[in-house]
């Protein structure tokens, strides 16, 4: 069985008198090991799949298998769970704690399932060390640059490893020779195995995965391979 | 472990914040100070109380004719009752064998005199020469009046600490002459001093009764009667003996109630705090009000603390952190502040009231375990009770809405 499985997912909001349907019955599958782009404009119903793949909302309709289980009813707190285990967020904005160490930053998911002291420390360490800051440990957010606040960020979503690496406009704050570095990144942990998943709206960042699906007024418009004439169009 | 982590945030938190944490604390500690002030002199006061009381002695109970009305009626009615007269003493120490002493008392006020000075208003006290061993009064100077000064009516007098010190503060008393009212007394004696919460306890002479009867009559009202009992375990039986007595002598019949109060230091003490209990509740409760402006100023500031963090609440909901992490997260924070609160409101309170109590009334307090537990436990109720709602408020929050909180 696929590792994501959605099926015939709806996302309707009432705003007010009206009701918008973000998502109209979006049905992807997502093999374990697989580098998949999500794109489309924004209002396309992107962000909200990207919600519901990452377990921060669920579905008004149909069904999303995340590894085997059927997360479409879960509560919050076991939504919390599976977040915790089985995600590891990479947002835009980074989203890191201003006033914590880089350390305590890639610890945080750590803390949530009761991991000792010790054993979150050797971790965190392990993570940045992945990420080559292994002698930023000790800086704040303020004292890095966006390029290596962002791989801190990576740095906690690979703390815990997670079944998934969910990336939401990974680049979208950053140059564009810093955006190459980090998608670089992205592509050697996917090498090694993970799970990847970027959601843009930048083709060529689009392109470093091997599929890419596009979605337009909350439906599946494309789902295609990456093939290298695609890629090499963009250059 | 999930414990301390959170613990530890929330350490940090405040810690970020000291400016505010402190003005927080200080907001609970206020509050619970004036708590405790008023708890502690309370305590303070009732222990004083006690302490007066027991100079009756554990054993030693009193005879009247009016002991205490709780109400004018009650005071007219008992106004109407038969003294207790001086022949009642023979027949008590006769009819009762669990009576170890006995002796009549009279008082009354008059003006003391000693060659230029003179004190107003000083309370003259009388009784038998066994007195000193009925009540605790003890002799720091000369000796208390003897059985030979009563039979001989003779003009002696044993007087307390406060005499001594306004009349001779620098020489020795005994057997100077003082004038009580206008009468001349030789002075034999000087009591220790007595202290006391309320009036002055040693501004008072004894004399004996045989004396006192000469110069004032006797007793309009009648005597009163100080009573020992053979020992503690017979008082209440002595008292009883006692009762039978005066009841058989006073042609009381048996069913009507007594027309006399029989009074011990332990039912004086019941009526006294049954009197002050209101008050006692009053002060605590407009005190408390303060305790309820700290756990407001906490909730406030809880509240603002919550949404200046929407955002991290959002990042530790999106990486795995449950309600019940947030909520004990915000909780350990509004907890930390109001304890610390508490804890140092419990120490200030403390020393304020004991600085009160000394400099005001000369009286000593201790730290209680009562009033320690009642300050820390409601600075820790405050904590909980006003840092529920924002810390509930936290844990709430939609991850994707906090998230993209600006």
């Amino acid at each position: 069985m696929a590792l994501i499985e959605t099926k015939d997912l709806w996302k309707t909001y009432e705003m007010g008198a009206e009701t918008v349907h973000a998502l109209r019955g979006a049905s992807i599958a997502i093999e374990k090991g697989e580098y998949v782009a999500i794109m489309g404009p924004s209002g396309s119903g992107k962000s909200t799949l990207m919600n519901l793949i990452g377990c921060l909302d669920t579905p008004s309709q149909g069904n999303y298998t995340l590894n085997d289980k059927d997360v479409s009813n879960m509560t919050d707190d076991e939504l919390a769970n599976i977040r915790n285990r089985e995600i590891g967020f990479v947002f835009q904005t980074f989203n890191l704690l201003p006033r914590a160490t880089a350390l305590h930053n890639v610890e945080l998911p750590l803390i949530y399932n009761g991991s000792s002291t010790d054993e979150r420390k050797e971790k965190a360490v392990k993570a940045l060390t992945r990420v080559d800051l292994a002698d930023r440990v000790t800086h704040k957010p303020s004292e890095l640059s966006g390029g290596q606040r962002q791989r801190v960020a990576i740095a906690r979503a690979l703390v815990n490893d997670p079944s998934l690496i969910l990336a939401d406009e990974p680049t979208g704050n950053l140059d564009s020779k810093t955006s190459v570095e980090i998608m670089r990144l992205s592509d050697e942990l996917h090498k090694q195995g993970n799970t990847i998943i970027v959601v843009t709206h930048e083709r060529d960042i689009a392109l470093h995965a091997k599929r890419v699906i596009t979605i337009l007024d909350g439906q599946i418009a494309t789902d295609e391979q990456v093939t290298q004439e695609m890629r090499n169009a963009i250059h | 472990m999930i414990f301390g982590a959170l613990f530890k945030i929330a350490i940090d938190a405040l810690w970020v914040n000291k400016l505010r944490s402190s003005l927080t604390l200080l907001g609970v500690m206020i509050g619970v100070t004036s708590v405790m002030t008023i708890i502690s002199a309370l305590e303070g006061m009732a222990q004083s109380v006690e302490d007066d009381l027991s100079t009756l002695g554990p054993a030693t109970f009193f005879v009247q004719k009016i002991g205490m009305a709780m109400s004018h009626e009650e005071f007219m009615k008992k106004l109407k009752r038969k003294p207790i007269e001086a022949e009642t003493v023979e027949l008590i120490s006769e009819g009762c064998d669990l009576v170890d002493k006995i002796s009549p008392r009279a008082y009354n006020q008059a003006t003391v005199k000693y060659r230029d000075n003179s004190l107003r208003r000083v309370t003259i006290k009388a009784g038998f020469a066994n007195l000193i061993d009925i009540i605790e009064l003890d002799v720091a100077n000369g000796r208390f009046h003897s059985y030979e000064d009563d039979i001989y009516r003779k003009s002696v007098v044993f007087i307390g600490h406060t005499i001594k010190e306004e009349f001779f503060s620098n020489i020795d008393p005994l057997g100077k002459t003082l004038k009580v009212g206008a009468k001349s007394y030789t002075v034999i004696g000087v009591a220790k001093e007595i202290g006391s919460t309320f009036g002055d306890a040693d501004n008072f002479v004894e004399i004996p009764l045989a004396a006192y009867t000469k110069q004032f009559g006797t007793p309009r009202r009648g005597l009163s009667l100080v009573i020992k009992a053979n020992s503690v375990a017979e008082l209440p039986d002595a008292m009883d003996q006692v009762r039978m007595v005066l009841r058989a002598q006073r042609h009381v019949p048996f069913n009507e109630e007594d027309d006399f109060d029989i009074l011990t230091a332990d039912s004086i003490l019941e009526m006294l705090n049954s009197i002050t209990k209101f008050i006692r509740l009053g002060l605590i409760g407009i005190s408390s009000i303060s305790v309820v402006v700290g756990g407001i100023v906490v909730m406030n500031i809880m509240m603002v603390a919550v949404s200046e963090r929407t955002r991290e609440i959002g990042i530790r909901k999106a990486l795995g952190a449950k309600q019940k992490h947030i909520l004990i997260q915000f909780l350990f924070e509004s907890l930390l502040v109001t304890f610390g609160g508490g804890l140092i409101g419990v120490l200030a309170g403390f020393i304020i009231a004991k600085a009160l109590l000394v400099s005001s009334m000369g009286m000593e307090i201790n730290p209680s375990v009562l009033a320690i537990s009642i300050g820390l436990g409601i600075s820790t109720g405050i904590g909980l009770i006003f840092g529920i709602y924002p810390a509930m408020k936290a844990a709430k929050l939609d991850p994707i809405k906090a998230l993209s909180y600006e």
